[in-house]
């Protein structure tokens, strides 16, 4: 979160409390910097800046405007941090319908490259008001990806 | 001069009691803005703005109608059915399909996806440093002015920044500004009289307004006036932009600015 947050704001890291005494910092390249006003050492974390965020929203229009219904979870952060969005939608409403309730976007269309109609984009998990997580589909999907076949047979059944 | 009528109730505008010259500026100051968006450009308005906001509307009604317009007040390509009277106003909202927060437009600007922003400001230097901080010094000030607003770092990630003035006198103008309130991407100062352009060795006169000189230029500018190789004067609004300032700002509320 702390480096996608850090490339939201266009800053080359950004600190973060915790970590010390942990063995992770080493593992990903945290490092310190000394708080200028109190001295004390923290930890920063570099920038994460994806080139796509793929996201699945219940509603969008052909633009790009969105609206996430239930948790947005990170998906703000990561449509803030990404150069680019590719939208995936339950359904394509008129921008005219996203006007009349403008305080529901969440996404604008300002970074979105692309937006695809496709119902039942986040299966076998869930997207609130639409379906829930399907957990038979997904011992399916884990039997199924062992094997290159078994996968694409799988892609080719559940579309 | 005729004292400026109590601005009162929302939609009204200062009509009639304002004198021909002062309408005229208004206008000629509204289209030069206006000229300079470019289509497609994804553009931004702040807070007390009416002039901006009005100027891009007309962009994007005339030759710009795929330049973007970001309201400072949340709204993405609002197109109201009247001009708020404050350009921070939810007025803005009308038509938009999203509310953009204050962090979101900072976000967006922070990552350079802001290609055009349209400042006020009180002072610009012959360096085209902008002070709207305060005037004197910072601790014993003459006047405490409004403060920057974020200029100090909108102009360094906003790809480019054109500032204007209501009114073109040599203190607002001068050699050097009492306080640096922003500095960097500046690419034009507009006024009533003159269009700077910002160069590497500073602004320089690219065109003078209409009813303006060179001469008139030079005498109402605190810094040396030193006039572009293409400098000419500046066309006055053509029919088809008076037009459509009459329609999307009827009751003139951007003379209001010019008193």
């Amino acid at each position: 979160m702390t480096g996608l947050r850090a490339a939201s704001l266009g800053v080359p890291f950004e600190p973060v409390p915790g970590f010390v005494g942990t063995d992770l910092p080493a593992t990903a390249d945290f490092r310190t910097v000394k708080d200028p006003w109190t001295g004390e050492e923290i930890y920063v974390v570099p920038a994460l800046r994806p080139r796509w965020a793929l996201l699945h929203v219940q509603e969008a229009d052909a633009r790009g405007n969105a609206r996430i219904l239930g948790s947005p979870g990170y998906d703000l952060l990561m449509a803030a941090a990404a150069d680019q969005v590719i939208l995936t939608a339950e359904r394509i409403i008129e921008t005219e319908e996203l006007a009349r309730t403008p305080e529901l976007t969440g996404i604008s269309d300002l970074t979105v490259a692309a937006v695809v109609e496709a119902p039942g984009g986040a299966r076998p998990g869930d997207c609130p008001g639409h379906y829930d997580v399907d957990g038979a589909a997904i011992r399916r999907y884990l039997e199924a990806a062992r094997t290159a076949e078994g996968l694409a047979a799988y892609l080719e059944a559940e579309r | 001069m005729t004292s400026p009528p109590e601005p009162s109730g929302v939609g009204t505008g200062p009509a009639a009691a304002v004198a021909d010259d002062v309408r005229a500026a208004a206008d000629q100051v509204v289209v030069t803005l206006a000229r300079l968006v470019r289509d497609g450009e994804v553009t931004c308005h702040g807070v007390n703005s009416i002039v901006p906001a009005l100027a891009l509307m007309l962009a994007r009604q005339g030759h710009a109608p795929s330049a973007r317009q970001i309201s400072i007040g949340g709204g993405l390509d609002g197109m109201p059915p009247s001009l708020p009277r404050s350009s921070s106003g939810s007025g803005w909202l009308s038509g938009s399909p999203v509310v953009l927060s204050n962090v979101d437009v900072y976000q967006l600007a922070l990552r350079g996806r802001v290609d055009l922003m349209l400042l006020g400001c009180v002072q610009v230097d012959a360096h085209g440093r902008v002070n709207s901080t305060v005037i004197g010094s910072f601790d014993r000030p003459e006047v405490r002015l409004p403060g920057g607003g974020g200029a100090a770092v909108l102009f360094q990630v906003v790809r480019r920044i054109v500032v204007y003035r209501t009114r073109h006198e040599p203190r607002a103008l001068p050699i050097a500004v009492d306080f640096v309130t922003a500095t960097g991407n500046l690419d034009r100062v507009v006024t009533p009289l003159a269009v700077f352009r910002a160069t590497p060795g500073g602004l320089k006169l690219e065109g003078f307004q209409p009813g303006a000189s060179l001469d008139a230029v030079r005498t109402r500018t605190g810094f040396a006036v030193v006039p572009t190789e293409d400098c000419a004067p500046v066309p006055p609004p053509t029919v088809a932009e008076r037009q459509l300032l009459e329609r999307l700002d009827p009751d003139r509320l951007r003379d209001l600015d010019f008193l």
